[in-house]
């Protein structure tokens, strides 16, 4: 076993971590757009997650990586809006399909596990430190 | 030399080993169908007894400590994955100080052999 694969693993997770916390940025950044480059109200994005076998990594030891950037295809939030620009005839408006909450709770969760591989990183450092405190007695 | 280094090398080599599967744990945390691992450590003390010079002395006999990967089937979420953060943290920090109190026990075994050559 490499020791230094303990690092290797809690990079990816920060790696992912973060990426997943962009993510959340963008939705909650766009919870009120109406208007996008692919036409229509912005869609919600989630990340999709899945442990792999680092390249230097046998395989009883694994990191974590975003695989894909997944659309949400639920449908928007209609809002009774008459005078908004994209309401349309009857004076509906279609919103993202955003729930702020939602996303407030996934941005917690992601905070903590993000918070739990700077642990685990500060941990393996600690260990490291102290096996090369051998050397000098 | 002494069963001692042997002891004290599994134990080091046994810890740094579950700490790469908690990390890998902790990593994996919000991976959908991911199923937590942890390792099993063999019976350390299993046989471990003094020298026998007489009959009635009891035997030493060290056998090397294996570790041994398992999956944990605790209760699973939705996503079918059954990482508990808390539980890996708190298993992450005792597992440090276990590998932590090894290096210096091995430290002072060393030490210990320094000071017989000096003298």
């Amino acid at each position: 076993m490499n020791s230094f694969i303990v690092f290797e693993i809690s990079a990816s997770a920060l790696g992912a971590q973060g990426q997943r916390m962009n993510v959340i940025a963008s939705n909650m950044a766009n919870a009120h757009s109406t208007r996008t480059q692919e036409g229509g109200p912005y869609r919600r994005k989630d990340v999709v997650f899945s442990s792999v076998v680092l390249d230097s990594c046998p395989g009883e030891f694994k990191g974590v990586k975003v695989v894909d950037i997944a659309t949400d295809n639920t449908p928007f939030k209609m809002v009774y809006d008459p005078g908004h620009p994209d309401a349309d005839k009857d004076g509906h408006v279609a919103m993202p399909n955003i729930n702020i909450i939602e996303e407030m709770v996934n941005m917690m969760m992601a905070s903590r596990a993000y918070e739990a591989s700077v642990s685990t990183f500060n941990m393996s450092k600690a260990m490291f430190m102290k096996t090369l405190e051998l050397g000098r007695l | 030399m002494s069963d001692g280094f042997r002891i004290l090398e599994d134990l080091i080599r046994l810890t740094n080993m579950r700490h790469g599967v908690i990390a890998s744990n902790i990593a994996n945390v919000d991976t959908p169908n991911y199923k937590a691992r942890e390792v099993k450590f063999g019976q350390i003390f299993e046989g471990m007894e003094l020298k026998a010079t007489n009959p009635k002395h009891l035997k030493n006999s060290y056998q090397d400590l294996s570790g041994e990967i398992v999956t944990k089937t605790t209760q699973e979420g939705v996503d079918k994955n059954n990482v508990n953060l808390d539980t890996e943290v708190a298993k992450m920090t005792e597992n440090a100080m276990l590998y932590q109190a090894g290096i210096s026990m091995l430290s002072i075994k060393i030490r210990m052999f320094k000071n017989a050559l000096r003298r």
